[in-house]
């Protein structure tokens, strides 16, 4: 570490060098000590920033490993190919299977989970992308600053309304809403066709797997606008006025050229979306009528991982096996693997697509 | 000003130009099939033109012909409004903020400002070069055809003999029909441009405005933009903005000189440079001023 004395003495004195010139050598030398100290701490700190985050999964998992062990050997592979939770009798005398106790009568099956975990991820999030880049746009190339910033920091703030709150509107106002005056003219127009009659069906009071994607689209839509937003402020502005010049409509313009250059951004921006969809619980235990099974049609109650997770915890506490726990253990960790896999999907799509983005933005 | 110059085309200027451009005799039936017969001599008129942003003027009442098919370079020094001119030409101005103009610009005698005018076609009949390469994030084939795929002007197989036809124009086809595919980012500088200048050309345009063209680009690249632009001129309309005076000299049939928010002087480029008629532009074609 150099001292300000030679510095001040032989070069013109930067400012910082200028002001210490006058304290006392042995407030420097504190100065100095203080500083070092800093940079150690600081050091440190980025190590334990590295290395937290990292363990703090690793432990996560070892747990929900550890916890689930007796659930995952008597579930077996029949765990992921049917739809149950019953817990069994509490009364009739404990049952061992492999050497595991369990209540008689239990069964457990999340193929539905998955499914409907996936079909309310996927619904918020062909819903909310084009919304979310089409608020991006607007806001960061359409909107007059005086209109964009309100409006920007309005779609910020539905980012922190709390999800209990949001649960709680869907449930009591949006799904009724949707359910009285939407859901039967889709319902009705639909024609009888495969795939299409998916979304034919009696609509009910609006619990149910569409609400219940809607609403969580509504709370991906801020996280995609917001980091959409941002990459559209980086596309500079040469290509898209090239563009322009040769003839391109705004809206060539925004597809052609402003939309590729941060392609692997907005993939990302997806990718983080759909993690929130896929883990978010309160949302769908309100809005989703919450019954383990595939719905039968897009209006249909059902249920997701996280979602019977949470509605299921306090009756699974009762089992006295313990058996009900480790298996929402094993619904935990299956969960956990799957956000990591449809990650590292849209990982392997970012690496793939940003071959022809932009040399900005793109990640590469 | 030397009006009398200006009016003059490239056919008919001073036989200096004329040498070192060859346009080639006329020939009677090449005439006749001349798809410019019967349109104005003048591609693009200005009258009167005033520039503004806000309440700052930038150029006014600009009075200046461009004649059809000949290179025109304009000049002046860093701020003289050179870009604010040629991007007015194709209304890329219109949308920037505080823009004003009066005055009006003639295409084909029709201004460019008419209501109703198809503002998208404005822009394919006159193209626009940058002063950098700025190529799309799509494949080097896609970035040849995007305008046509956008004016609908080719479609399906054609596309890729629009993209073959283009790049061959521009010398660019030998080095990328391998990875015609790929990225153009990892094209170098020069060939980026040319790509760019290929992308502009597949349109057809009739105008092409070009603002420093080759200043990012190493000399070789330059003199092969040049003598590009040399080739496209008979066909197309080129108004040029250049820093570099010895390429003036060299591309330019006429030569339009900008300063202090004025068309300080105009005309055959030979008698702009070796016999100005204002003191202004003596300093700056000599390298005393700007
Ligand atoms: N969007 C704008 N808003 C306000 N003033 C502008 C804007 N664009 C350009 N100007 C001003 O207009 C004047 C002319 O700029 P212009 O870019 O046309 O100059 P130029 O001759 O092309 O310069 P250079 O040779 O450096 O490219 C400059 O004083 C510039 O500050
Ligand atoms: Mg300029």
């Amino acid at each position: 570490m150099t001292t300000a004395e030679g510095a001040a003495g032989d070069l013109p004195a930067a400012p910082d060098a200028a002001r210490a010139a006058h304290r006392s050598p042995a407030i420097r030398r504190m100065a100095g000590a203080l500083r070092a100290g800093e940079t150690g701490a600081w050091r440190w700190s980025a190590r334990v920033a590295v290395v937290l985050p990292t363990a703090a999964l690793a432990f996560c998992v070892a747990v929900l490993a550890v916890k689930a062990a007796p659930a995952i050997g008597v579930n077996g592979l029949g765990f992921f190919t049917h739809s149950a939770y019953k817990i069994g009798s509490a009364y009739a005398p404990t049952v061992y299977t492999n050497g595991i106790a369990h209540p008689k009568g239990s069964a457990y099956g999340v193929l539905a989970l998955i499914v409907g975990t996936l079909q309310s991820s996927v619904i918020a999030l062909v819903v909310a992308l084009p919304v979310s880049l089409g608020c991006a746009f607007a806001l960061t190339e359409r909107l007059p600053r005086w209109v964009s910033r309100p409006l920007g920091f309005a779609i910020e703030l539905l980012a922190g309304i709390p999800s209990v709150v949001l649960g709680l509107w869907g449930v009591l106002t949006f799904g009724p809403i949707l359910a009285n005056n939407v859901y039967p003219a889709i319902a009705r127009h639909m024609p009888n066709v495969p795939v299409l009659d998916w979304f034919r069906g009696t609509p009910g009071r609006g619990e149910g797997l569409l609400t219940g994607g809607l609403v969580l689209s509504l709370m991906i839509v801020p996280i995609i606008t917001a980091t959409t937003a941002d990459l559209f402020r980086q596309v500079p502005p040469l290509p898209k006025e090239g563009a322009e010049a040769l003839g391109m409509t705004d809206w060539e313009v925004a597809h052609r050229v402003t939309i590729p250059w941060v392609r692997a951004g907005i993939i990302g921006a997806t990718a983080l979306g759909l993690g929130r969809a896929l883990g978010e619980t309160i949302v769908l235990a309100m809005t989703t009528g919450s019954i383990n099974r595939i719905a039968p049609n897009i209006f249909g109650s059902m249920s997701t991982f996280a979602a019977e997770i949470v509605t299921q915890l306090s009756s699974s506490l009762t089992d006295a096996t313990g058996f009900a726990v480790a298996t929402l253990a094993e619904m935990a960790l299956v969960l956990a693997v799957i956000s990591v896999l449809v990650n590292l999907v849209a990982r392997w799509i970012v690496t793939r697509t940003s071959r022809l983005g932009g040399p900005v933005g793109s990640g590469v | 000003m030397a009006d009398d110059a200006s009016t003059t085309s490239p056919q008919v200027a001073p036989a200096v130009t004329e040498a070192k451009l060859a346009p080639g005799p006329v020939d009677p039936v090449l005439a006749a099939i001349d798809p410019d017969r019967g349109r104005p001599a003048d591609a693009v008129v200005t009258r009167g033109l005033t520039l503004r942003f806000g309440e700052k003027t930038i150029l006014s009442s600009i009075d200046m012909q461009f004649a059809r098919g000949s290179i025109t370079a304009l000049i002046g020094p860093t701020g003289s409004g050179k870009s604010t001119f040629l991007r007015t030409l194709n209304r890329m101005n219109d949308k920037v903020q505080g823009f004003r103009y009066e005055g009006d610009v003639l295409l084909d005698g029709a201004s460019i400002w008419t209501p109703g005018l198809d503002l998208l076609n404005l822009r394919r009949r006159v193209g626009m070069l940058f002063q950098r390469p700025n190529p799309f994030p799509m494949s080097i084939r896609d970035n040849v055809v995007a305008g046509v795929k956008a004016h609908r002007i080719a479609k399906g197989k054609q596309l890729d003999v629009v993209a073959e036809q283009r790049l061959r124009e521009v010398g660019l086809w030998d080095s990328v029909k391998d990875r015609l595919g790929d990225s153009p980012f990892r094209l170098s500088g020069g060939q980026q441009q040319l790509l760019c200048l290929a992308r502009a050309l597949a349109v057809g345009p009739e105008v092409l405005l070009l603002d420093e063209p080759t200043s990012s680009l190493d000399p070789i690249s330059t003199e092969y933009v040049e003598a590009l632009l040399r080739q496209l001129a008979p066909a197309l309309t080129l108004i040029v903005v250049t820093h570099n005076l010895a390429q003036a000299r060299r591309v330019s049939h006429h030569t339009m000189f900008f300063y202090d928010g004025h068309l300080v002087e105009h005309g055959p480029t030979d008698d702009l440079f070796e016999r100005p008629k204002d003191p202004q532009t003596e300093r700056y074609v000599t390298g005393r001023i700007g």
